[in-house]
């Protein structure tokens, strides 16, 4: 019985190792161990769902893809959306698959900030992303599936004068159809789902879907398994409980939201835990361009640019939004919403993400496991944040555009290039701004000392015996660029390291 | 309490000239289908939303009238005003009614024909099982 979904029956199952979680971090952990010939159970919250089975609509990847559809809001200043995927494949079904090599500068951070580290580690990340690239069929866009936005984008870069380049991504072969945030129909981009997960299943592993943990089962200070409860992924009725022993070790990557709050409720003692939330808000700025622009066709993101990471910390980047969601985030109500909206087949949406400084906290709510995620940008991040919004208006104006839309409160509905600089003196209150968090890092973070942080430099709980933290939760800085390429490579090696002390 | 949800949804998306309003998309379907698939939190969010923008113009056209009572073109610059409301949160109220708007507007096939996009296939709403 290599998959279990739903069902009305308890389900008791053995194994080595068992991995909660199967996005980034969690499906990477659990190839590695299954290849090594280990007997894995890969327990996951969501439905199983094959590419051909994924929605085309934004109101289904709300409904089939989204955590809680995408409800979950930071609790601070400003309510912005934090953005996860429940689906078998985790947040690597609807991300983009960008894949950039984790910055060297990181790792002298993490050694200076946090005791873990150090060239050392830098140069086992780089060797585990190295495989990751070929075996994940990293290319760049390819020449035919850019679209009109990516191309506009690449040509304001070049009329400022600043370094971009054509994104590398898991994606092999894109048609260029943007709907990458409803998953890859076509199946070209490499989520985990496609690759991983069966692999496990084929290698002898067992796969629980619709199956959130609700515990890690722990006795003493040792990991000996998960339990739950199924959940039906249409209805989100309860079905029957789990329980999955390991004898081996116990691996958790439910992602930065869920991962310190089930570490919570099952019981595990470190006052780190939940603590040093960091993410990379980002917001975007449409440019009205007096041709049609039809973002919807090319690859979803295909340009993007790090010119900017160091100083003043921001990641550029092109993002086609669907039509459903332009319509909800455009300014206004009535007739004068209706006749921006026609606007649609000319706007190109740019846009950047903050390599923000300010840290937050996860926890959650009373009897519950829904996390509550506490974060607001401090003055300085918000002063990054408006000097992306300034950059980007600058690029739509120089690749052609006849006005931008910026979407802050505020600010007229549409500004011309004379007006650009009201962008740069822009507000720096986060209410003025609509921005999300998809890059998410923190809540277990790595580190030497105990007191400061909640897993070792191989991801084990400190004080814990058999037990993992293998997901973003576990990154104890941002990066300044996507985050998946460094989470999947740190994940091969703390797997590597579990087989290595077996 | 469905009806107010309703006709908040169709004063913020009204029908023009250009393109289909949501009374042209067979909102009631959508409304039946979202209130029993979205979590509770979700819904009892957009009847809050949908009531803010119904007890609102007094603040916004000044008429002490509930916006289901107001004429055509009263409603209209209600809808502009409180959807650009100073008060975070009742922007942000009136955005989570906005949110079920435009996924129901916006995968509707006529307006999407309209903007030269393609019409979605029916979405699966499947998963495996085995
Ligand atoms: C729209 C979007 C676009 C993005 N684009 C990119 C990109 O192009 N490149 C990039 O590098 N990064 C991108 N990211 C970020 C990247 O996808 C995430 O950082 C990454 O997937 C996080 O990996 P993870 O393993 O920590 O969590 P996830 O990939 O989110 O996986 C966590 C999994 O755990 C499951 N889970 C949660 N709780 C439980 C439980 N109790 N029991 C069982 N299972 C549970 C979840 O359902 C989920 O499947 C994007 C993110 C978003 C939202
Ligand atoms: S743009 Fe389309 S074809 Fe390319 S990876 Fe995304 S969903 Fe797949």
């Amino acid at each position: 019985m290599p998959h279990v979904s739903f069902r009305e029956r308890r389900f008791e199952g053995d194994v080595d190792y068992v991995v909660v979680g199967s996005g980034a971090g969690g499906a990477a952990a659990a190839v590695v161990l299954a290849r090594a010939g280990a007997k894995v159970a890969l327990v996951e919250a969501g439905a199983w769902r094959e590419p051909e089975q994924y929605p085309s609509s934004a109101y289904g990847a709300m409904r089939d893809l989204m955590d809680d559809w995408g409800a979950t809001v930071t609790m601070g200043r400003a309510l912005w959306p934090v953005v996860q995927a429940r689906t078998m494949g985790g947040t690597t079904v609807v991300n983009s698959a960008i894949a950039i090599r984790t910055p060297a500068d990181i790792f002298t951070q993490w050694e200076r900030e946090h005791g873990v580290g150090g060239e050392g580690l830098r140069d086992q990340v780089w060797a585990e992303q190295a495989v990751l690239e070929r075996e994940l069929c990293v290319e760049e866009v390819p020449v035919g599936s850019r679209g009109r936005s990516n191309e506009l984008a690449m040509k304001g870069a070049e009329a400022m004068g600043f370094e971009s380049h054509w994104i590398r991504r898991y994606a092999k072969g894109c048609e260029g159809t943007g709907q990458c945030l409803q998953g890859c129909r076509k199946r070209k981009k490499q989520s985990t789902n496609v690759v991983w997960v069966p692999e496990v299943m084929e290698r002898g592993g067992l796969v629980l879907s619709c199956a959130p943990v609700s515990r890690v089962v722990l006795e003493g200070r040792r990991a000996v398994g998960v339990e739950g409860r199924f959940q039906h992924p249409a209805t989100r009725e309860l079905g029957a409980s789990f329980l999955v022993r390991a004898t081996k070790g116990v691996v958790v990557a439910a992602s930065v939201t869920h991962s310190p709050v089930l570490l919570m409720r099952s019981g595990v003692k470190n006052r780190a835990l939940g603590q040093f939330f960091r993410a990379h808000p980002g917001t975007g700025v449409f440019g009205v361009y007096d041709e049609p622009v039809d973002q919807n066709v090319g690859a979803t993101q295909g340009w993007a640019s790090t010119h900017y990471r160091e100083t003043p910390g921001l990641k550029l980047e092109t993002l086609s939004v669907p039509l459903e969601l332009v319509a909800s985030r455009f300014a206004g109500g009535g007739v004068e919403l209706m006749k921006r909206l026609g606007q649609y087949r000319h706007v190109a949406m740019w846009c950047h993400a903050v390599r923000a400084e300010s840290t937050g906290t996860i926890g959650h709510a009373p009897f519950s496991s829904k996390p509550v995620v506490r974060y607001t940008l401090n003055a300085d991040d918000m002063e990054r944040f408006r000097q992306g919004m300034y950059l980007l208006g600058q690029m739509h104006f120089a690749a052609g555009a006849r006005a931008i839309i910026p979407g802050i409160a505020g600010l007229p509905f549409q500004l011309e290039a004379k007006d650009v600089e009201l962008l740069r003196n822009g507000p720096t209150d986060p209410r003025k701004y609509i921005a999300i968090l998809s890059h998410l890092f923190g809540g277990c973070v790595m580190g030497a000392d105990p007191t400061r942080s909640v897993v070792d430099g191989e991801g084990r709980v400190h004080g814990y015996e058999g037990l993992v933290v293998a997901d973003a939760s576990v990154i104890p800085t941002n990066l300044g660029v996507n985050p998946q390429h460094t989470i999947m490579a740190l994940a091969r090696l703390f797997a590597n390291a579990m087989l290595a002390r077996a | 309490m469905t009806w107010l949800v309703r006709s908040a949804m169709c004063a913020l998306y009204p029908r023009t000239e250009g393109l289909p309003g949501l009374e042209d998309c067979d909102v009631d379907g959508f409304l039946e289908r979202f209130q029993r698939e979205s979590p509770l939190l979700m819904w009892v969010g957009v009847l809050a939303g949908a009531l803010v923008f119904h007890l609102t113009p007094v603040f916004t056209v000044f008429v002490p009238l509930p916006a289901f009572l107001l004429p055509v073109s009263l409603l209209d610059r209600h809808s502009s005003r409180i959807a650009s409301s100073d008060w975070y949160l009742v922007r942000q109220a009136i955005f989570l009614v906005k949110f079920p708007c435009g996924l129901c507007w916006g995968e509707h096939p006529e307006v999407r024909r309209r903007l030269a996009l393609a019409a979605y296939p029916q979405d699966p709403g499947t998963w495996r099982v085995d």
